[in-house]
């Protein structure tokens, strides 16, 4: 393992441990000439076992920062630290692993492997982790019936319709045990009740198993889950706060209707 | 709380490798199916084309020497006739046949080193007249005036067409001889001595000419020569001709009788009912009776004995002429016309790349070409659209080389499919259109080697094609960072 780069920053909650750090992340796009600036210099600090909300209109950048986070993409500038390892010094083979073993990743657009079904595109990643076959097979009819998808472990992504689509790709997140686990709008193809399923299967592995959780959502029930939030504006971090915070300022304020109701109907 | 530790990640086996490929392929049958489908029509195009050049060009080659030799008799009689002239002597001299240039010894009564001496010239003759014959009108005119043949060889050995003929070479850069400065120099020197022994053979081929003309008596040549195995033979010798009794006598006097009786044959349309047998055979009035229809008449063995008969009745009877002779010659007929026919199809094949002439090397050329066009435009598009799939591949942890292999191995598996289905194909086509094209001669003359080795090569053009196209943009797209593939339109 490679030595930490950088000593980690004085951390708000003394005994937590800095999981994910950025440090001035910026990342543009040049398309035709045109130069779009999807994140203006992000500096977060990500504690293991944490339950982290990031919220933010349409077009603020993060699944870009997901992308940055994940190891899935380089930035413009900046650096980013997964447990004081700097991505970028890892080879093809280590940032292989980083992905197959330790982040498990849920796209907004799903990216489901379309000519693969159900249930191997569970196993895929335990393909590449070097699971067998059978022992993998096994598994991912496991993990299946967790999202509810058990019976349809044999249909192709375009026979499953888009909320189903999306329970196939929060199981494949979840096939080889990630430490992290990267949500992109996980719950925004679902209706209510499912959603909160999935939710529920989101908290109870970040209660039970601590695994660190970085989701992203429009899903104000959400609030009710995590421990933190962050709101994102124009590739720049508004605004980071506890939950508790937020949970006091919607109850005096009562602005934000839809919301404080969301709210309201999670929370028992 | 679960920590990170970061460690390299395991390399798939070979053999998961190929099962995950052969999986893809699976899942994507239709796709792959249809990949494949242009690789096979690329590869049959490039077989048919390559496959139909090698039968031409045994065919060529069958056919020409066939004809050559079933021309046998009429180029003997040809000799057997008349002197000939000082050309065709320079040409045949400097040709090389066996036996020719002794014969010319006898005939000029020349020393064995002078005719050696005089094919040596001879030969440099004949790439001047070559070369003579090859440039264009106005070049010619300037280098030796009207004059062409040997009479131009007679100009350049006088002291004026000699110096004109060098001026005009120095002054047009244009102009290349086939030979040095030095052999014309000696081809010049050599000449006049050269003519009068020339034509000393000539007047010596004239004398024995008239001696067989009188050996004959009042016989053609043909029929003189179809006793060319006996007497007539000795007669040929003895006037001095190279005429040889093992191979060249039977063969000439056997090609001999068959004229002979292949004529009468024909001849036999003149008589009345002969053609209407014919023509009640084929439904048709006697004044529309063919030479072909009366061969396929006799054709079979009842009708060509009818034919006889009826010949006999009429009193044109031939002596020794059977019902099989009858049959046999109509065999030869057609093999005759088939051959002709054949020769006409692979006018222009020889030469060129492989002996394939101009026109088939092109074509074989351009097949090439739009096979290489077809399997790379297949096998780039299932690869580009794929891009996607890679990425989403290296999110989930797939390496670099895994993805490389499982394109290689995919397409080489098409490839392989595609190049074994398309080669048989092609050569199949190309052995059916030319067998329909030249009959029982394709048949005979099949090249298997050089189609086996051709079927061979264009499954190797196949694979290599495919796997190549796929590599590469395969390559492109494994290398970027995953988000960055899935970018790439
Ligand atoms: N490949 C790209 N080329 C150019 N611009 C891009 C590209 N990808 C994203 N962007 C731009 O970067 C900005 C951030 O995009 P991003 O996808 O991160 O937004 P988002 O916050 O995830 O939005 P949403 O909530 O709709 O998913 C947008 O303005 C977008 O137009
Ligand atoms: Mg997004």
């Amino acid at each position: 393992m490679i030595a930490p780069a950088v000593q980690p920053l004085a951390a708000p909650v003394a005994e937590r441990r800095v999981l994910i750090r950025t440090v001035g992340l910026k990342k543009s796009y040049v398309k035709k000439g045109i130069l779009t600036e999807a994140l203006r210099g992000l500096d977060v600090e990500i504690y293991a076992g944490e339950f982290i909300s990031v919220m933010g209109p349409s077009g603020s950048g993060k699944s870009t920062f997901f992308n940055m986070i994940g190891a899935l993409d380089s930035p413009s500038q900046g650096r980013v630290f997964i447990d004081e390892v700097d991505v970028a010094q890892l080879t093809a083979e280590e940032l292989a692993y980083l992905r197959c073993q330790k982040i498990g990743y849920i796209f907004q657009s799903y990216n489901l492997i379309q000519y693969m079904t159900a249930l191997e595109n569970v196993t895929t990643p335990m393909a590449f982790g070097g699971v067998q076959p059978d022992e993998a097979r096994r598994r991912g009819m496991r993990i299946l019936e967790i999202v509810g998808l058990k019976e349809r472990w044999f249909h192709r992504p375009i026979e499953m319709s888009g909320g189903q689509q999306q329970r196939v790709a929060i199981a494949r997140s979840l096939a080889n045990n990630p430490s992290v686990l990267l949500c992109d709008e996980p719950t925004a193809n679902l209706d209510l009740h499912t959603g909160q399923e999935i939710l529920d299967i989101l908290v109870r592995l970040n209660k039970e198993q601590r695994v660190t959780i970085i989701c992203a959502t429009h899903d104000h029930r959400m609030m009710n889950v995590c421990d933190r939030l962050m709101w994102v504006r124009d590739g720049r971090i508004e605004r980071i706060a506890r939950r508790e915070d937020v949970k006091i300022e919607i109850g005096s304020i009562g602005g934000k209707r839809d919301a404080a109701k969301a709210s309201k109907e999670a929370t028992p | 709380m679960k920590p990170i530790v970061i460690q390299e990640q395991p390399r798939l086996s070979f053999s998961r490798t190929v099962w995950i490929a052969v999986d893809g392929i699976r899942y994507r049958l239709f796709r792959a199916a249809v990949t494949v489908a242009v690789i096979g029509v690329a590869v049959a195009f490039l077989m048919n084309i390559l496959s139909e050049s090698f039968i031409k060009r045994a065919v060529a080659a069958n056919t020409r020497d066939r004809i050559a030799r079933s021309r046998l008799v009429h180029q003997w009689a040809a000799r057997l006739m008349s002197p000939g002239d000082a050309e065709g002597l320079l040409r045949e001299l400097a040709a090389d046949a066996p036996g020719a240039v002794a014969e010319a010894a006898r005939f000029g009564g020349l020393t064995a080193a002078e005719a050696e001496t005089l094919r040596a010239t001879a030969r440099r003759a004949a790439r001047l007249l070559d070369f003579l014959g090859e440039i264009n009108y106005a070049r010619r005119r300037q280098l030796v005036h009207a004059y062409t043949g040997v009479d131009a060889l007679g100009y350049l050995a006088t002291a004026d067409g000699e110096r004109s003929f060098i001026e005009t070479l120095n002054r047009t850069a244009a102009i290349r001889l086939p030979f040095s400065r030095e052999e014309l120099k000696a081809l010049i020197a050599d000449w006049p001595a050269a003519r009068g022994r020339l034509d000393r053979i000539l007047s010596g081929r004239r004398a024995a000419v008239a001696r067989l003309a009188e050996a004959r008596g009042g016989r053609s040549i043909l029929e003189a020569l179809a006793g060319a195995e006996g007497a007539f033979g000795d007669e040929i010798r003895a006037a001095g001709f190279a005429f040889d009794a093992q191979t060249a006598a039977p063969e000439v006097a056997a090609q001999a009788r068959r004229e002979l009786d292949t004529r009468w044959i024909e001849r036999a349309l003149d008589v009345r009912v002969a053609r209407q047998m014919v023509a009640q055979h084929f439904d048709a009035l006697p004044g529309d009776v063919t030479v072909m229809q009366l061969w396929r008449f006799v054709a079979s063995e009842s009708n060509a004995a009818r034919f006889l008969e009826a010949m006999k009745a009429a009193g044109e009877g031939r002596e020794g002429l059977t019902a099989e002779r009858v049959v046999e010659l109509a065999g030869f007929r057609r093999e005759a016309s088939a051959l002709e026919r054949a020769a006409r199809l692979t006018v222009g094949v020889g030469g060129g790349w492989m002996g394939l002439g101009e026109r088939l090397s092109w074509l074989l050329l351009v097949s090439m070409l739009v096979c290489a066009i077809g399997i790379s435009n297949a096998m780039l598009m299932t690869v580009t659209e794929r891009f996607r799939e890679i990425a989403t591949l290296k999110c989930l942890g797939a390496l670099d080389g895994f993805i490389m292999l499982m394109f290689v191995l995919e397409s080489c598996m098409l490839g392989v499919v595609g190049g074994i289905a398309g080669g048989l194909l092609g050569a199949v086509i190309g052995m059916g259109r030319m067998l329909a094209a030249f009959g029982g001669i394709a048949g005979g003359a099949m090249p298997w080697g050089a189609l086996g080795a051709g079927v061979a090569a264009s499954i190797g053009v196949g694979v290599v094609l495919a796997a190549l196209a796929a590599v590469y943009p395969a390559f492109r797209a494994a290398r970027l960072a995953p988000m960055e593939a899935m970018r790439v339109e």
